[in-house]
């Protein structure tokens, strides 16, 4: 049984590291007692993945963990889970997902982030996003396995402006190589230190140009469609 | 007052490096407040929580003294470089993780003591603490500082820093103190302290002197006739009905060894002669396989871990170890658990074994032979030989193993160029035998070595160290023997060597002499990059002493040890037997066989073993 796990990632946890947070997991399933399947080989690993990595110190409404297990399990199963999660992390909802579907790390094409600016970061940070959006191109240096490399992060910033509450809110594309990441467009807004009053509010797929979070898309054998009677940000 | 919590967790833990090691909200960690406890203790690891959280004791104490409702166990490691930094610059004091109380606010900090090179940062912590370092300058208000665990064997160095220590097994003693300081939480410190001079294991060192006449050591005699003029160590008499914690904290990050460790047993009765371990924590006392595979399924459907490790000093001396092997290495592997065994004499190894535990996921060997030749083992009663070692690589071999360790010691009394020959000869032979079992390609034989450090209550304990002049030549002349083919060579770090032996059999003339070097800056030395030597000799030379002659003293067999108002059950009359018995070469047989007389059973009080010792005999074969 194949599962799309959605689960929040809170303040107590913000510091766990990609792989601290796979571990939790895997520690947290054993504990629950639930039988995941293992990969064949040398060193058996859980078939389990993340959807995508959090910055360390960032907190998240909307993490995803894409899980296979052994057998099919029961609401029982998924509550005796929850239970033994450490506090600071909890499960929001789970649905099963056919086992065709492609991983949803492969899937997911943006995520939407919050930070809560004080008075005098509101109006620097709105001149900011002024000159950011103006930009033709916005190139960042990134450290990659072999060397650096530039890379344009204007047509990967969909959305950046600051609310009402007086909150910086950000939609960048994200998933594979193909995302800006949160750190990069704090630097360019001056916001260096926000990394860690980071909140990320959403996760998304894209199903011709809608964009749908992993909870409410539709899923048929390895299609995955828009599901009209949800939530859908038009690009 | 002030709230560490959120100065901690909003200001500091989001500037250091690892910072969930700081959490302290690890699954199994246990929070409770203070308003409702009597008593609270900080059990206090002197090395890097990856370090600490490692080490079984930790977790036992903490489980026992938590189950209590009205005790209060939390942990605190010495901080990571950057965090120290941040805490000295901003006056933040040394917190427990559970709760980020200050630890001048516990009633008890226990420190492990676990190996030498973590005693300056005792210091290091105290101060960060901002409690006295000195136990003649804290007042009622301070915390009573206790320490623990082998190094409390020969406690002296440290014995100006402590209010007490606690000799042997602390589940026994721990409990029994706690009792005492939550009943009595208003008396006077020297009040408490009288108190808890009277359970069996506590040692109160302001309450004995070390004597001295023209400068010479005469002994550490107890104050008044209030005390006793030898400290016995306390025992868990029964291992089987002890309580054992199934509820292991489970860190977030990598540490040391991140695995749930089951203690098939305590005690050895091999009798190795450079061995500490196997003298203090006789006599040997099992767990029923039952017992154990109940606590196993206990553990893991409580923590969730996947690798359980059975750990004892010599795993293969267990009765029924292939039985629970079978048996729990099965259950375990339907839960996706793997089994270790990393304490394995390579003459308990066997190739089935080895596939057994290796059911899951596959690690490294390590055989340890000790030293190069029969003589020299034979000196040291390690009572193995080539013919074992032989047969253990070529069964590891055959079993799809391409590389073991061999780790030997360097320098162990009597040694000569012939045994260090030997190391080289043995390690060839190591190859030889992965060809001859058919392996492919170059095995990895990696001759992994330590420099000998003589300890308290060994019968080596007389001998001093080898000079770090010969240290050089022995390493450089395995460095020319041990080449290519197959072979690699890990040469041991003299420099730490020295200052082990320093500390290990040192009087209390040693406090000056670590308070100065913690002063300098020395702490994590066990960590390459803060250990300095230069720091250490200038502070031994500072105090009038020379870390050198300190380390490589040796005593004559009537000179009062440092040691000697601390029994630890065994007594001294039976390792100067085994010390004379080793340079005569002869072997002493594993004392399951036939009890030698150590004097562990009359420690005991079991009346009905007391007839099995031969004293006598054993005195006729000196």
């Amino acid at each position: 049984m194949r599962v799309w796990i959605h689960f929040v990632k809170d303040a107590p946890l913000r510091f766990l590291s990609h792989l601290d947070l796979m571990r939790t997991w895997q520690r947290a399933i054993r504990r629950a007692g639930l039988p995941v399947s293992y990969s064949a080989g040398f060193n058996p690993h859980p078939k389990m993945s993340f959807a995508s990595a959090l910055p360390v110190g960032a907190i998240s409404d909307e993490e995803y963990l894409d899980i296979q297990f052994s057998e099919s399990l029961s609401d029982t199963e998924f509550t005796r889970l929850r239970e033994t999660l450490p506090k600071g992390m909890t499960i929001v909802s789970w649905r099963p997902v056919p086992p065709e579907t492609p991983p949803l790390m492969s899937l997911v094409f943006a995520s939407a982030w919050r930070l809560p600016l004080s008075q005098d970061e509101q109006s620097a940070a709105a001149e900011h996003i002024r000159l950011l959006l103006a930009a033709e191109t916005l190139p960042v240096l990134r450290q990659g396995k072999k060397g650096e490399k530039t890379v344009d992060i204007r047509p990967l910033l969909l959305r950046l402006e600051i609310t009402a509450a007086g909150e910086l809110s950000m939609l960048l594309r994200s998933g594979g190589d193909g995302g800006a990441k949160p750190r990069e467009v704090l630097h360019l807004l001056h916001l260096e230190h926000g990394e860690l009053r980071l909140r990320k509010t959403g996760l998304y797929l894209n199903v011709g140009n809608c964009l749908q979070s992993p909870t409410d898309v539709g899923l048929k054998e390895k299609e995955v469609l828009i599901d009209a009677e949800k939530n859908c940000y038009q690009l | 007052m002030k709230d560490y919590r959120s100065i901690f967790w909003d200001t500091i833990l989001p500037r250091v490096q690892k910072p969930t090691r700081y959490s302290g909200n690890e699954i199994n960690a246990v929070h409770k407040s203070h308003q409702t406890t009597l008593v609270k203790i900080a059990l206090a690891f002197p090395d890097l929580y990856e370090i600490g959280m490692s080490h079984l004791g930790l977790k036992i104490l903490y489980h026992i003294v938590n189950q209590n409702e009205s005790w209060a166990a939390e942990r605190v490691f010495m901080p990571d470089a950057d965090l120290e930094k941040i805490m000295r610059d901003e006056s933040f004091p040394l917190c427990s993780l559970e709760t980020v109380t200050p630890l001048h606010d516990f009633d008890l900090v226990g420190f492990t003591l676990q190996y030498e090179l973590s005693y300056a940062t005792i210091i290091q912590m105290l101060d960060l603490s901002g409690i006295p370092l000195y136990q003649a300058d804290r007042g009622d208000r301070d915390p009573l500082i206790v320490g623990g665990g082998p190094g409390a064997y020969n406690p002296e160095p440290l014995a100006d820093f402590f209010d007490f220590f606690i000799i042997g097994d602390a589940e026994e003693t721990l409990p029994q103190v706690l009792q005492i300081l939550a009943a009595e939480a208003h008396i006077s410190r020297e009040d408490k302290l009288r108190r808890l001079a009277g359970v069996t294991g506590v040692y109160v060192p302001s309450f004995y002197r070390d004597t001295y006449d023209d400068g010479r050591y005469m002994g550490t005699r107890p104050v008044s006739e209030d005390f006793p003029p030898q400290v016995r160590r306390a025992v868990v008499a029964d291992l089987e009905t002890a309580d054992y914690p199934t509820d292991f904290i489970v860190p977030y990050g990598g540490i040391v060894h991140d695995r749930l460790v089951l203690e098939l047993f305590r005690g050895c009765t091999r009798g190795c002669r450079f061995c500490q371990a196997g003298i203090i924590y006789r006599p040997v006392r099992e767990r029923s396989p039952e017992t154990l595979q109940k606590l196993a399924k206990k553990m893991v459907s409580s923590t969730g871990y996947e690798e359980i490790a059975l750990s004892s000093l010599s795993s293969g001396d267990y009765g029924a170890l292939d039985q629970l092997v079978e048996e729990l290495g099965r259950e375990m592997a339907a839960l996706g658990v793997s089994l270790s065994l990393p304490s394995l004499r390579l003459d308990s190894f066997s190739g089935e074994l080895a596939q057994q535990v290796q059911r899951v996921r596959k690690s490294g060997l390590t055989f340890a032979p000790e030293a190069g030749t029969q003589r020299l083992r034979d000196v040291i009663n390690k009572n193995i030989t080539e013919e074992d070692l032989l047969k253990a690589a070529s069964d590891a071999f055959s079993a799809g193993w391409t590389g073991v360790k061999l780790y030997f010691m360097l320098g162990l009394p009597t040694e000569t160029d012939e045994d260090l020959h030997g190391i080289a000869d043995l390690a060839r032979k190591v190859v030889k035998v992965y060809r001859q079992a058919g392996g492919k390609g170059r095995p990895r034989v990696t001759v992994s070595t330590s420099v000998f450090v003589p300890k308290a209550h060994t019968p080596f304990q007389w001998v001093g160290q080898i000079t770090e002049d010969e240290m050089m030549r022995r390493t450089q002349l395995l460095k020319n023997e041990i080449r290519g083919g197959g072979l690699q060579f890990s040469w041991p770090d003299a420099k730490t060597s020295i200052l082990e032996s320093a500390l290990a059999r040192g009087g209390r003339r040693l406090a000056p002499v670590i308070a100065r070097a913690a002063a300098l800056g020395a702490k994590l030395d066990g960590w390459g990059e803060h250990f300095s030597f230069e720091r250490w000799r200038q502070a031994f030379t500072e105090s009038g002493l020379d870390i050198k002659e300190c380390a490589s003293m040796g005593f004559g067999e009537d000179d009062p040890l440092p040691w000697d108002h601390l029994d630890s059950g065994v007594t001294k009359r039976f390792l100067l037997r085994e010390f004379k018995r080793s340079l005569d070469g002869k072997v002493t047989n594993d004392c399951r066989e036939n009890c030698l007389g150590c004097g562990m059973a009359v420690l005991l009080e079991r009346e009905e073993k007391k007839g099995d010792c031969h004293h006598e005999s054993m005195d006729s074969l000196c």
